[in-house]
C-alpha cells in the first residue's frame, strides 16, 4: 500500500492550515479595531431586553450612543434610575433629575364575566387579528379582548393573562418599555406614575346605559365622582372620567363613590395588580 | 464570448443553484421572511462567493492538483480556504470600511460554511458534478463568469422569494399552512416554473 499519499495529503492540508491561521493572527493584529471599553460596561448595565424603547436599535445601539455622550444615562426607558446611577457611575458623571418610574397599566375591568361575546372567535390568538374581525368578538367596543397580545410581547415577562381573561401586570417585573401599549389594539394599555394609585379601569366612551347593558364594570359617566372630588381632579369627558393625576391626592373618595366600581386604588385587589399587592 | 454567456446563463438559471440544484436552503428559508434582510444576504453572497471561489480555484490549480491530491482533499481543503477567507474579509472590511461591515457584518459569518459557496467553489474547478452539457475548461476566467452566474442567480431568487414572502404574510391561507409551509410550497412551485428554462439555447 502506498503510504506517501496519506503522507502528502496530511502535510498538505496541515500546511494550508498552519499557514491560513498564521495569516488569521497577523492578520488581526493589523485589522484590529479599538472598541471603547466604555461601551462594553454600559452594555453589561443595560438590561439586555432589546426592546428599543430608547429608539435606538438594541442595548447595543444605545450603549455606542451614552458611550459618545450623545443620549443621557438615563436614556434607557426600561431601566429606570437604578440603572441610570450605574451608567452614570461607569462615565463619571451626576444623574441630574430623579423620575418617578412609570408603570404599565390596563386601563379595562372586563373580564370574562363581566363582557360577553358577540360571536366565538375560533382563529389565533392575537388581539390585533381578532380585532380586524368585525372589530371583534367582545360586546364592549373598548374594552380588553382578552387574547394575551400584550403578554406575548412583553420583553420582560411581566404580563399574564388572569383567570378573568385580563392580563395581570406584575409591576416589579414591569420596566415601562411601553411594548404593550403599542401592542394593544384598543391602546387600553397606559404608563402611569408608580406612587399614583387611584385610576379609572375602563376606557369605554359608550353613553351610561349602553356600557350597563355590556358591562358591570364600565364607567357610566354619571358625574358623581366628578362631584365628590374637592380637589378638581375628577372630568367626565366623552361618558368617561379621567383623574387628573397632578392634582389626584390619593383621597379615595370617588373609590367609594363609584357605582360601578369602576375607579379602583391599585394595590386593593385590583385584576391588574393583584399579584403585586401579594408581594409588597 | 458567446461561451461565457452561456456559461453565465447555465449558472443563472438553468441550473439554478437554489430553486434546480436544492443547494443552500437553509439562508433561502431562514433569511428569505424579510425583503431588506435577504438584500443584505445576497451582497454578502455575492461577494463571498466570488472571493471564495477565485481562492479556491488558485488552491487547486496551484496546490491540489499538480500534487495529485485534488481528488480526494479538494472538500476539506476547500472549506479550510473559505472559513479562513470569510474571518480575513471580515476583519479587513471592519478596519477599512465600517459602513459596508454595518451592512454585510451579521451575514459574513453565517456564510462561512454555507454549502451554496463550497458547491460554487467546488463546481468552478471541478466541473461535472452538475452536469452542464456544455464544454467548460478549468480556465479562470470561466471559473468567474460561472460564479458570479451562480451567486446572482442566488440573490435574484432569495430577493424575489422575500418579495413573495412578505406578500404571502398578509394573505388570507389556511392557519395551519401559515410561516414555512406555505415558503415550501413556493419554493416547490417557483422550482417548476424554473423547470422551464431548461433547454434554452440548447443547454
Amino acid at each position: 500500500m502506498d503510504t506517501s499519499i496519506i503522507i502528502k495529503a496530511a502535510l498538505i492540508l496541515g500546511g494550508t492550515g498552519l499557514v491560513l491561521g498564521a495569516l488569521l493572527a497577523v492578520a488581526s493584529k493589523i485589522f484590529y479595531v479599538e472598541v471603547d471599553p466604555k461601551v462594553e460596561l454600559i452594555r453589561e448595565a443595560l438590561p439586555g431586553a432589546n426592546c428599543g424603547a430608547c429608539g435606538y436599535p438594541g442595548c447595543d445601539g444605545l450603549a455606542e450612543v451614552i458611550a459618545k455622550g450623545e443620549a443621557p444615562p438615563s436614556a434607557c426607558v426600561a431601566g429606570g434610575a437604578e440603572i441610570a446611577k450605574q451608567i452614570a457611575a461607569i462615565l463619571g458623571i451626576e444623574v441630574k433629575e430623579e423620575k418617578v418610574a412609570k408603570k404599565a397599566l390596563v386601563r379595562c375591568g372586563g373580564g370574562k364575566n363581566e363582557v360577553a361575546h358577540r360571536y366565538i372567535y375560533d382563529g389565533e390568538l392575537d388581539c390585533e387579528m381578532a380585532q380586524q374581525i368585525g372589530k371583534g368578538p367582545s360586546l364592549c367596543s373598548y374594552g380588553c379582548l382578552g387574547f394575551g397580545s400584550c403578554a406575548a410581547a412583553c420583553p420582560f415577562g411581566a404580563i399574564v393573562m388572569g383567570e378573568d381573561g385580563l392580563p395581570n401586570i406584575d409591576w416589579h417585573k414591569c420596566r415601562s418599555c411601553g411594548v404593550c401599549v403599542e401592542v394593544c389594539p384598543r391602546g387600553i394599555i397606559t404608563l402611569v406614575p408608580e406612587d399614583k394609585k387611584v385610576h379609572v379601569l375602563c376606557c369605554s366612551q359608550d353613553k351610561g346605559k349602553d356600557v350597563r347593558s355590556i358591562c358591570k364594570k364600565g364607567c357610566i359617566g354619571c358625574k358623581a365622582c366628578e362631584k365628590i372630588c374637592e380637589f378638581d381632579a375628577i372630568h367626565v369627558v366623552d361618558n368617561l372620567a379621567s383623574i387628573d393625576n397632578d392634582k389626584c391626592t390619593q383621597c379615595k373618595k370617588c373609590v367609594e363613590k363609584c357605582p360601578t366600581g369602576c375607579i379602583s386604588v391599585l394595590l386593593k385587589g385590583h385584576h391588574s395588580v393583584e399579584e403585586v399587592a401579594g408581594t409588597v | 464570448m458567446q461561451r461565457l454567456f452561456l456559461i453565465f446563463l447555465a449558472a443563472f438559471l438553468i441550473n439554478n443553484i437554489l430553486l434546480i440544484k436544492f443547494i443552500g436552503l437553509c439562508p433561502f428559508l431562514g433569511v428569505s421572511s424579510r425583503f431588506d434582510t435577504s438584500i443584505g444576504m445576497s451582497m454578502a453572497v455575492i461577494f463571498v462567493m466570488t472571493l471564495a471561489s477565485m481562492a479556491c480555484w488558485g488552491v487547486w490549480n496551484l496546490l491540489l492538483d499538480p500534487l495529485g491530491v485534488g481528488d480526494f482533499l479538494y472538500i476539506p481543503a476547500f472549506i479550510l480556504v473559505i472559513a479562513a477567507l470569510v474571518q480575513f474579509i471580515e476583519m479587513v472590511i471592519k478596519k477599512v470600511s465600517p459602513t459596508l461591515f454595518k451592512a454585510l457584518g451579521i451575514f459574513l459569518p453565517l456564510i462561512t460554511t454555507n454549502c451554496a459557496v463550497l458547491a460554487a467553489a467546488t463546481e468552478s474547478v471541478k466541473p461535472g458534478f452538475w452536469k452542464l452539457s456544455l464544454e467548460y475548461n478549468y480556465g479562470l476566467g470561466e471559473a468567474l463568469v460561472y460564479t458570479i452566474g451562480i451567486a446572482l442567480g442566488f440573490s435574484m431568487v432569495i430577493i424575489m422569494f422575500a418579495a413573495m414572502r412578505e406578500r404571502i404574510e398578509i394573505a388570507p391561507i389556511p392557519h395551519s399552512l401559515k410561516g414555512i409551509p406555505i415558503a415550501f410550497i413556493a419554493a416547490g412551485l417557483s422550482s417548476l416554473a424554473f423547470l422551464g428554462f431548461k433547454g434554452l439555447f440548447g443547454i
